[in-house]
C-alpha cells in the first residue's frame, strides 16, 4: 500500500479543491484553471511546520506563564496572561487541522508531514518574562502572516484562499498581544 | 484610543496598486464586482452604524467607514483599467439584523466586514498577482476590523463554514476497487 505515498497526496490534494470554492463571488469558475499540485503540495507542508512552530511557541509560553520560575508572572498576570493567549493558541490548531485535511494522507498514516519539528517535540526556546514571551510571540506572529502571504501567491486558487484567511487571523493576533503587554504594564504600575 | 489606531495601521493602508490586467477574464470581473457591491454595502452600513454609537466606537465606525469608500475607490479604479464599467451603489439596502442599539450596530458592522472578507476571498482566488495581492491586503483589513468590533479574533476570516468543511474520504470499497 506504500508504493508511492508522495503520489497519493498529490491527488487527494487536487482532488480536495472544487470542495472549497468560497460561495458566491465567482470563485468556482476561476477555478477551472489547472492547479499545480506538487507545487501546492510543498506549499502545505511548510505552512503545516509554521503552524506546528506557533503552537510550540504558545505551549512554551504558557507552560512558563503557569509554572512561573525566575522572575516570571505574578498569580493576575498569569491568570489574564493565561486567558489572552489560549484562543490565540485554539485559532492555531485550528489552522492546523485545516491545513492538514487539505493534505489528506492515507488513513492510517500517524503522521501527516514528515517535518523535523514535530518529530523532536521539544518545546523551542522562549523568554521566560512575561513582557518578553508576549513580544516575542508578536514578532513570530507578524512573521507568520507574512511567510503565509508568501505561500498565498504561489499557490492554486483555493489554498491561496486558505493562505489569505490564515494569514489574516495571525495578523489580528498581534493587537491582542498588544493589549496583553498593556495589561502586564498597567498592573505593574497599579 | 491606541487599540482604533492599530488595525488602520497594520492594514497596510490602500495603496495597493490598481495596476490590472489590460483585458481582464469574465471571472476576474465578476469577482472585482462582488467585492464592489460588498464595498458598497458596506459603506451604507457603517454609515447606520456609526448612527447608534458615541465617543470613542463613532470614531472607529468614522474611520472604518472612510476605509470602505478608499477601497471602493480602489475597486472603481481597478474595474475601469479593466475596461469594465463599475457596477453603482443600490439608493438603500435592507439591513442584514434590526439596528436599534448600539449592540446591534456593532453586530451589524461584524456582519459587514465577514462579508467584505468573503468578497475578497474571491479576488484571492483569481491568478492574476496585483489582484489576489489586492484581495489578501483587504481580508487581512477587514479581519482586524472585524476583530476590533468582535472583542475577539477567529481563526478563518472570510471562508465560509462550506468552504471549511473537511472533505469526505472516498468510499472504502471504491478506494479498494482503484487500488491494484
Amino acid at each position: 500500500m506504500a508504493a508511492d505515498p508522495t503520489r497519493r497526496v498529490i491527488i487527494a490534494a487536487a482532488a480536495v479543491l472544487p470542495l472549497v470554492a468560497v460561495s458566491g463571488c465567482g470563485g468556482v469558475d476561476v477555478l477551472a484553471s489547472p492547479p499545480a499540485p506538487a507545487r501546492d503540495v510543498g506549499l502545505l507542508r511548510a505552512a503545516i511546520a509554521a503552524e506546528q512552530l506557533m503552537i510550540m511557541r504558545y505551549a512554551a509560553v504558557l507552560g512558563d506563564v503557569q509554572n512561573p520560575g525566575q522572575g516570571a508572572a505574578g498569580g493576575g498576570t498569569s491568570a489574564s496572561l493565561t486567558a489572552a493567549l489560549e484562543p490565540l493558541l485554539a485559532e492555531h490548531r485550528a489552522h492546523l487541522a485545516q491545513l492538514r485535511s487539505r493534505l489528506n494522507v492515507p488513513a492510517g498514516s500517524t503522521s501527516p508531514s514528515p517535518s523535523p519539528s514535530r518529530r523532536a517535540g521539544s518545546a523551542p526556546p522562549v523568554p521566560t518574562a512575561p513582557t518578553a514571551a508576549i513580544a516575542f510571540l508578536r514578532a513570530a506572529e507578524q512573521a507568520a502572516a507574512t511567510a503565509m502571504l508568501d505561500r498565498m501567491r504561489g499557490a492554486a486558487a483555493s489554498l491561496a484562499q486558505l493562505f489569505a484567511s490564515i494569514s489574516a487571523s495571525e495578523a489580528t493576533h498581534v493587537p491582542v498581544l498588544d493589549d496583553a503587554v498593556r495589561g502586564i504594564a498597567a498592573r505593574a504600575g497599579a | 484610543m491606541s487599540k482604533l489606531e492599530e488595525p488602520r495601521e497594520a492594514s497596510g493602508g490602500h495603496r495597493v496598486s490598481s495596476r490590472a490586467p489590460r483585458a481582464a477574464a469574465p471571472g476576474t470581473i465578476h469577482a472585482l464586482q462582488a467585492a464592489l457591491a460588498a464595498e458598497h454595502a458596506a459603506v451604507y452600513g457603517y454609515g447606520v452604524v456609526g448612527a447608534y454609537l458615541t465617543g470613542s466606537s463613532r470614531a472607529a465606525a468614522t474611520a472604518d467607514w472612510v476605509a470602505h469608500q478608499e477601497a471602493r475607490d480602489e475597486l472603481e479604479a481597478v474595474l475601469r483599467s479593466s475596461g469594465s464599467q463599475p457596477g453603482p451603489a443600490a439608493v438603500a439596502y435592507r439591513l442584514p439584523i434590526p439596528v436599534r442599539t448600539p449592540g446591534e450596530a456593532v453586530s451589524l458592522a461584524v456582519i459587514l466586514e465577514d462579508r467584505i472578507a468573503t468578497a475578497y476571498l474571491g479576488l484571492v482566488a483569481l491568478t492574476t498577482p496585483a489582484v489576489r495581492e489586492l484581495g489578501a491586503l483587504q481580508v487581512r483589513a477587514s479581519a482586524l476590523r472585524a476583530a476590533f468590533w468582535r472583542g475577539s479574533t477567529v481563526a478563518f476570516p472570510g471562508l465560509t463554514a462550506a468552504a471549511l468543511a473537511i472533505p469526505q474520504r472516498p468510499a472504502p470499497d471504491r478506494e479498494a476497487s482503484a487500488s491494484p
